[in-house]
């Protein structure tokens, strides 16, 4: 009887020699997944930090949600303390987590292409939400009179809406909150609640047509990239063409 | 080997080879005491039982988000006939449609992936619960105790996926 080759290897408790296909060793009986079985022992621990990350999430921008008067100081207030949340609970993990803040491949034709493509699409989806928010809501949202009244509005509005939302967004969710579920689940199961988690927590249901997409986006790239960075700069332009469009459309009016 | 036995392990029906101490299938000691090859048994079948029982809470877990679309569905008809002219039909009707949707998919997605789909539906759940609460603070007091089972039996199926799977890997099923 002609046997299948399969490869030998060595016991991970007694060294003696098995194959590899052996679910336990034959002569001192250990189970031969010592490493999985210990990853999902602490699982528990990791999702534990999720529902804490996350529940703090929803508690800030449901308080943001509250305030009727939104002021430029109000705004800023907010997006310091979701900044600080992001950097407490990346920096938690500190050891297992700065590996993604290298930036391992640097390709600027990437970046340069990236950055197109998310130009291009965000143009698109302000055009698409301007006219449903006018369709469905009968009514004009609009970020912009919050930053218009005051003298380097502009500016303000570009750090408040595009940069530090891009940074620290990007740590939160592409940074700790993948870190922490690819202990959990495998990368497309973490791709998927990284995205599905990201979309809830902006409270619209009408941008499920970009949000999620874009999350996904994010995340994929970020998976295979093995850094944030690609993700900070993509969403950077998606929300700095968002700022463009509005400062535009107002100019137009004669702000 | 022409006269070869066939030796099948008293606790997985694997076949092994005479030298063999313990079963390369499940870890049964072939060579133990009566006591220990017990043991084994009796230690694989609490497992199993118990995944048995995980595998149950997950069920149920899934299907309380068949649960969600069908209450949010069959309230927001009342809803609808309790509309004032002031409310406006449409957004009242797209909020409904993408809610009831959404808790239907991820009832679907949730015979394949699990962990995904309890995890989205029990933030979503209560991200809807808490902007109800916001637009209306009383709505938190109809179907109070409804609310509460279907987000522990969320919970109970998110912790159950994970233990199971653990288990799994202590039994060492593929």
């Amino acid at each position: 009887m002609e046997k299948q080759h399969i490869d030998a290897t060595f016991c991970e408790n007694c060294q003696s020699e098995i194959l590899v296909n052996n679910n336990f060793c034959r002569v001192c009986g250990q189970a031969q997944n010592l490493k999985e079985v210990s990853f999902h022992a602490n699982k528990k621990q990791n999702l534990q930090q999720i529902a804490l990350f996350f529940a703090i999430e929803i508690i800030v921008c449901i308080s943001a949600l509250l305030i009727e008067n939104h002021t430029i100081a109000i705004s800023l207030f907010f997006d310091f303390v979701m900044a600080i949340t992001a950097i407490l609970f990346f920096c938690n993990n500190w050891s297992e987590n700065k590996f993604i803040l290298k930036w391992p491949n640097f390709s600027i034709k990437k970046v340069v292409g990236l950055v197109v493509v998310t130009v291009i699409v965000s143009y698109i989806v302000q055009f698409l939400v301007g006219h449903l928010n006018r369709f469905i809501f009968n009514e004009d949202y609009s970020f912009y009179f919050t930053y218009a009244f005051h003298k380097y509005g502009n500016y303000i509005m570009v750090l408040s809406v595009a940069l530090l939302p891009a940074l620290f967004e990007e740590l939160a969710y592409r940074g700790f909150l993948m870190q922490r579920l690819l202990n959990i689940v495998d990368e497309k199961e973490a791709i998927y609640i990284t995205s599905i988690l990201f979309f809830f927590i902006h409270f619209s249901m009408i941008s499920f047509f970009w949000m999620l997409p874009f999350g996904l986006l994010l995340a994929y790239v970020r998976i295979k990239t093995n850094t944030l960075w690609y993700g900070v700069i993509m969403h950077f332009f998606f929300n700095l063409t968002a700022c463009f469009v509005e400062i535009y459309d107002f100019s137009n009016l004669g702000f | 080997m022409e006269n070869q036995q066939l030796n099948l392990c008293a606790c997985c029906a694997n076949t092994f080879a005479q030298n063999d101490s313990y079963c390369i299938s499940c870890g049964y000691p072939l060579q133990g005491t009566n006591e220990q090859q017990e043991n084994h048994i009796a230690n694989r079948a609490v497992k199993e039982i118990d995944l048995i029982d995980l595998n149950k809470k997950v069920e149920t877990a899934c299907n309380s988000l068949y649960w969600i679309a069908g209450i949010i569905g069959v309230s927001s008809i009342i809803g609808y006939f309790t509309l004032t002219d002031e409310d406006d039909v449409l957004i009242f009707l797209i909020t409904t449609v993408i809610m009831v949707g959404a808790f239907l998919a991820l009832a679907v997605w949730s015979k394949t992936k699990p962990t995904t789909a309890l995890i989205s539906g029990l933030s979503l759940y209560v991200i809807i619960q808490l902007l109800n609460l916001i637009a209306d603070p009383s709505s938190i007091i109809r179907g109070i105790i409804f609310k509460i089972i279907i987000i522990v039996y969320l919970i109970k199926g998110v912790m159950a996926v994970l233990e199971a799977e653990k288990i799994k890997k202590e039994l060492n099923i593929k």
